[in-house]
């Protein structure tokens, strides 16, 4: 069921590329083969083969159960967040937050995740950001402390 | 540390932070590691250090994409007012910034800080080419504008493009009939030159240099106003050769929109210092870029002159101008 | 002998005391930053560059301490992959296919020094490859024209075949998603944007690392957590270290010819070491035949990407000392270290700078064999990478991956795709889609195409350019061999017996 309902998906996603791809023409050409022409085809062809995909039979997919998947879920929003926060927050203070509730899904305590996150939080930034030179965001409310 | 750093703060704070050089100073490549943009900051960097003007080491951070398009609209949006932080810009940037790619921001949106070097547009083909002169090259063009395949380091619309389209444009020929081939930056196409792929190249006078000191290649003519020093002496401008075609390709630095005047000052003024020094001209030259130092209100309106020409071109070019 | 006599004065300079010292802290920190998921050679060299400069080494010394770096890198990346099922660079993704699985079966400590002896066989191959053919081979880059590079993808791609799991319909899927990606951004023909939907973050198209972040990184942390919940239990670890002479005969071919096929494509500038890992990949896994058990732990299977990437790694060095073109992104950083210290590479680099270039060449031999002494003993130490708890592991994995992508991508918006990725990357994975057809397809995608064009550019329209030269011709050919190639030689070997090591073309 998944894959057929992935197929439709990707049928979808084929025909929105397609469409978007059929217009893309360069204003001034010197090519024989224009830009369009890989994309439309690599489109088309996914949409055959995403048509085959919901015809044909096959074993289904196992799927974990849903309480699982809502945590799995879960922690994909939190590395999101961690993502998107990252230069907002600085690097510390986003590590920080994005290490307990990981920590805790695998099974820490809370006392570990605590630790664990400030260990690391300042740890990386150190080894990273002091040592091995790569900038890392400090964020903007902790930029002057830091020095 | 803590200690010291909030000492260091409050201390800051007490002098303004005009007086002194920016804490943590950082310049951005709005490339890959490698590319011109990351040479142009190491370019500052090691003339910022060796002068002694700042006192912790210049960082260099990347942020690819669009020959600069991200950078610009990262430090616009998100660090309007960072004084430390200098970003890298080049001729194909402010190409980019005129036909619109930049997005939704324009010229008036950052403070244009200094431009510290400069190179030029070069024809090139390669040492056993029967083209001589520009002029046979034009000549066999104007004949028959599809006997020649012109390889670039950009697409349609980039500086390298740009070039060509001025000297078909000279010879009278249409530009929409020649052959163009667009790679991959500037080395794949001189590998493709080398190799015999295509039989001319239209990139920088920088990137050849090397090329014509082996013997490997000849250069037909360099796109400045007056003849190159160094290596490229013997190499007679396009206007020499009675065909129009300038082409200066500028790298330099921009400060967010919001950093105040006393440290643009600062900036420019440090710039201003160590432009001046024969250190730094050599180490310039090293990396082979010609002379060009503008910096402050002077640099600002030749930016700006800049952008509307190339705005003008690309019209005339028949690109379509986003927005 | 000419040759001889720089090679031994390049050993000299290279023996030195400082220079010793410089391989040796370039090989270490190479091999560290490596196996960090994220952070590459380009990092590696870019972040010691600076240092390097401003400690005011000399030239040699310091090109010695970067290509220690770049050479350990290629060492590292397999580290990661193989324990934990992330590539600590471009060139180790393939690893993981082979790699974990391995270590799923309590042979990580094999996995690792097989992978060790073939990093080191690609690297002293590709030096020698290297010192013998240099000249030579310069020429081969530039005979490579758009025409040939179009063949080549092509060669890649029917190798293909190889990698098809369960089923071929996702197999196909997975890659055409791959190309789907490498369609966005700039199109470098025509200046198109494609598919950027007007976001100037994807103007340059998607970076590979990001894909790689997310498709393995970030679904692998999914996964982990899904595992969790089906009681899975740790990995357990054998007390084997080194591979044993059952798992060097079945190699020993492989790794010659991955270091071989890896050094030619590495010399090709704009084909790296993803392309060359991959490709060897899946040629020997086309190559075994019925016989493997590739994608489940065949040895074969890391030994291969792991030879070929570290000679690809090398070989990518002849387009900058020959002719001064980067062969790839970590040489185009190298590139500027030479600027930076007022030579500027170029056709006359052996000429003008016989000593660096000699003393660069010697101690490629030298790192290399550092990396290898080094790497030997470490795998006991890495191992002990298996008994991280998973809450501090995962945590840990997602923060060095989003500082790898962060430190050549400064923006938060290639994190936010890369997680993304991770997402579609994990639904994929649960469906079993496999995931080495997709990494292929968006690796290669961009070059098949945008050469194709440049071909058909330069001959007007005519398709001829594309069997026109000798070395087209020969790479259609060995594409005809990879497709029918496996089919014919069993069909052949079947009444002869079994000695299928022996009749493999070396």
């Amino acid at each position: 069921m998944s894959e057929r309902i992935f197929g439709a998906m990707l049928l979808l996603l084929s025909i929105a590329g397609v469409y978007i791809g059929w217009d893309l023409k360069a204003p001034v050409s010197y090519e024989p083969v224009g830009p369009n022409t890989f994309p439309v085809l690599v489109f088309s062809l996914l949409a055959l083969c995403a048509v085959g995909l919901m015809v044909t039979q096959r074993s289904p997919t196992q799927w974990p159960p849903a309480h699982v998947l809502r945590r799995i879920l879960g922690m994909f929003l939190v590395i999101l967040a961690y993502a998107w926060l990252f230069d907002r927050l600085g690097f510390v203070l986003s590590t920080f937050l994005m290490t307990i509730p990981l920590a805790r899904a695998f099974g820490s305590t809370w006392m570990q995740a605590v630790a664990g996150a400030l260990g690391m939080s300042l740890s990386f930034y150190f080894i990273f950001d002091r040592l091995l030179d790569v900038a890392l965001p400090a964020g903007r409310w902790l930029k002057p402390l830091l020095g | 540390m803590l200690k010291k750093s909030l000492s260091a703060l409050v201390l800051a704070i007490a002098c303004g932070s005009a007086l002194a050089a920016p804490n943590k100073p950082e310049c951005i490549a709005p490339a890959k590691p490698g590319g011109g943009f990351d040479l142009t900051c190491k370019l500052a960097q090691a003339g910022l250090q060796d002068g002694k003007y700042i006192d912790s080491p210049l960082r260099i951070t990347y942020m690819p994409g669009g020959i600069g398009a991200v950078a610009y609209n990262t430090i616009i949006a998100q660090r309007p007012d960072e004084a430390g932080t200098i970003v890298a810009f080049s001729g194909g940037s402010l190409l980019n910034l005129a036909i619109g790619k930049f997005g939704r921001y324009n010229v008036d949106d950052v403070k244009w800080l200094a431009a510290i070097g400069a190179d030029y547009g070069a024809v090139t083909v390669r040492a056993d080419s029967p083209y001589k002169t520009l002029k046979d090259l034009i000549t066999t063009l104007k004949a028959d504008p599809t006997k020649v395949v012109m390889g670039a380091g950009g697409s349609v619309g980039s500086q390298d493009w740009m070039k060509s389209a001025l000297v078909a444009k000279a010879a009278g020929v249409n530009y929409k009939n020649m052959r163009y081939v667009a790679f991959e930056g500037g080395g794949e196409a001189l590998t493709a030159l080398l190799g015999g792929h295509v039989q001319a190249y239209f990139g920088d006078a920088s990137e050849v240099g090397e090329y014509l000191k082996a013997g490997k290649v000849r250069v037909l003519a360099v796109f400045s106003d007056t003849r190159l020093p160094g290596g490229l002496a013997n190499v007679p401008t396009a206007k020499e050769q009675g065909y129009d075609v300038e082409w200066p390709i500028i790298r330099g630095f921009y400060l967010g929109p919001k950093v105040n005047d006393a440290d643009y000052n600062w900036w420019a003024g440090t710039f201003d210092k160590m432009m001046a020094t024969p250190e730094f001209a050599k180490q310039r030259e090293a990396q082979g870029l010609f002379p060009f130092a503008l910096t402050g209100a002077k640099l600002d309106a030749f930016v700006k002159e800049r952008v509307k020409r190339y705005g003008e071109l690309a019209a005339e070019f028949g690109l379509v101008v986003v927005k | 002998m000419e040759v001889i006599n720089h090679l031994l004065n390049g050993f000299v300079v290279a023996g030195s005391p400082i220079n010793l010292e410089m391989a040796l802290i370039g090989a270490f920190l190479g091999t560290i930053v490596g196996m960090l998921p994220g952070l590459g050679p380009i990092n590696g060299v870019a972040i010691l560059l600076p240092i390097a400069y401003a400690m005011k080494i000399p030239a040699e010394s310091s090109l010695i301490l970067l290509t220690a770096v770049y050479a350990g890198c290629e060492f590292g990346g397999r580290i990661s992959a193989i324990l934990i099922n992330v590539p600590g660079d471009a060139g180790a993704v393939m690893t993981t296919l082979d790699g974990y699985p391995m270590a799923r079966k309590g042979l990580a400590g094999p996995a690792l020094s097989i992978s060790a002896l073939a990093s080191f066989c690609g690297s002293v191959i590709a030096t020698l490859g290297i010192v013998a053919f240099a000249p030579i081979l310069s020429k081969w880059a530039l005979a490579f024209g758009p025409a040939e590079y179009f063949v080549l993808m092509v060669l890649a791609l029917s190798c293909l075949g190889g990698l098809v799991g369960d089923s071929m319909l996702k197999a196909l899927i997975a890659c055409l998603l791959g190309l789907m990606f490498s369609c966005v951004g700039i199109d470098s023909n025509s200046g198109v944007y494609r598919y950027t939907f007007d976001l100037i973050h994807l103007s340059d198209g998607i970076p590979f690392i990001v894909v790689v972040i997310g498709v393995f990184a970030v679904s692998e942390l999914m996964l982990m957590l899904q595992n969790l919940h089906a009681g899975a239990k740790a990995v357990p670890v054998s007390g084997r270290i080194m591979f044993n002479l059952q798992e060097l005969a079945l190699t020993k071919w492989t790794i010659l010819r991955s270091s071989v096929v890896g050094f030619f494509i590495g010399v090709l500038p704009g084909a790296g070491a993803s392309i060359a890992s991959a490709m060897t990949y899946s040629m020997e896994r086309r190559i075994a035949g019925s016989d493997h058990c590739f994608g489940e732990g065949d040895p074969r299977g890391v030994a291969a990407p792991e030879a070929a990437n570290n000679a690809s790694a090398y070989g990518s060095l002849i387009p900058m000392l020959t002719l001064g073109v980067p062969g790839s992104g970590t040489t185009a950083v190298l590139i500027g270290a030479l600027t930076l210290y007022n030579i500027t590479p170029g056709p006359m680099l052996f000429q003008e700078h016989p000593v660096m270039v000699w003393s660069l060449i010697a101690s490629m031999f030298i790192a290399s064999v550092m990396l290898l002494v080094m790497n030997i003993p470490l795998i006991k130490f890495f191992v002990k990478f298996l008994s991280i708890p998973n809450w501090l592991l995962v945590p840990g994995i997602a923060a060095v991956s989003l500082i790898g992508v962060y430190a050549i991508h400064g923006t938060s918006f290639d994190l936010v795709l890369g997680t993304l990725l991770g997402g579609l990357g994990y639904g994929l994975r649960v469906m079993n889609f496999p995931m080495a057809p997709f990494i292929l397809g968006f690796v290669l995608g961009d070059m098949m195409e945008q050469n194709l064009r440049r071909a058909l550019s330069i001959s007007n329209g005519e398709i001829a350019i594309l069997f026109a030269s000798p070395i087209s011709i020969g790479l259609w050919v060995a594409a005809l061999a990879m497709l029918v190639g496996p089919r014919l030689f069993k069909a052949l070997s079947k009444p002869s017996g079994a000695e299928p090591g022996a009749k493999a073309p070396g």
